[in-house]
């Protein structure tokens, strides 16, 4: 019940932003990014990278939608990357913004030898975005993410 | 606590180029250090801290492990075989203790 009301209200104000921004459109164009969720995940990337993401489709993090327990969540990574010295994935670090502590995983994957895919089991205390972010081999930082809903406590 | 076992499934062969799959596990309480006993007193941190899996002798994939890895840490990852040669598994407990399993890999 709680997420349904939620979710209106983000529609809500989804709509009255767009109607603003519509309206302010022949105004300039200081409204033409309205902030939305992916600046928090930005910002908070950026805390701890000390670099800016840019939000990528080369990645993907398959999670179930809704899972019951908090304790074991399937997670699976694939990163579109040939995987040549000159154009590779260095490492993906997950991140659970959520979580009592925030970094649940560092790969590491190494050009010719290992494909950048991985599948694995992690615990989310709440509902939200579990983020991926992948370091590519000239310094670029990609991200995707994934809303996972969960039931119980995992890290409790 | 019984002793942390790990597994690992790997092929015995391969064609020189495939890309193999690997599936490793290791028995691990993943003890978070957030938790209370009984009498209010913190549980220790004990987790695996890190997974590294080397192909004649060099680093291939290797994994940094936070507390919000599940229990029985595992991981399913590709490699690609190039030559036969042993393959190596080691993960790191905190404290310093390390598992460690071996595989010979037949590329043929």
């Amino acid at each position: 019940m709680v997420e349904e009301t939620r979710a209106a209200g983000l529609t809500r104000r989804a709509v009255l932003t767009a109607a603003v921004a519509g309206g302010a459109g022949m105004a300039g164009v200081t409204l033409a990014s309205p902030p939305n969720a992916s600046d928090d995940a930005a910002e908070l990337i950026k805390h701890l990278t000390g670099k800016t993401p840019t939000e990528s489709d080369r990645l993907h993090l398959a999670m179930p939608r809704v899972f019951a327990n908090g304790y074991t969540v399937p997670l699976t990574l694939v990163i579109d990357s040939p995987m040549t010295e000159a154009d590779h994935v260095r490492d993906v670090r997950v991140l659970a913004p959520r979580n009592p502590l925030i970094t649940v995983a560092t790969f590491h994957f190494v050009p010719q030898r290992s494909e950048p895919r991985v599948s694995t089991r992690i615990r989310l205390a709440q509902p939200q975005d579990v983020l991926a972010v992948a370091e590519m081999n000239d310094g670029t930082l990609l991200m995707t993410r994934t809303w996972v809903e969960v039931a119980t406590n995992g890290c409790a | 606590m019984s002793t942390p076992t790990p597994r690992v499934q790997v092929p015995r062969t391969a064609a020189k180029g495939e890309i193999i799959q690997i599936k490793t596990l290791i028995e691990h309480q993943m003890e978070t250090g957030l938790r209370r006993d009984s009498n209010g007193e913190v549980i220790p941190r004990k987790i695996i801290n890190q997974f590294v899996c080397r192909y004649h002798d060099e680093v291939v994939f290797s994994v940094d492990l936070n507390e919000a890895v599940a229990a029985n840490p595992y991981f399913e990852f590709y490699l690609r075989a190039t030559t036969s040669g042993r393959l190596d598994f080691v993960w790191k407990e905190d404290g310093g203790r390390v598992f460690a399993l071996r595989h010979d890999l037949l590329v043929g």
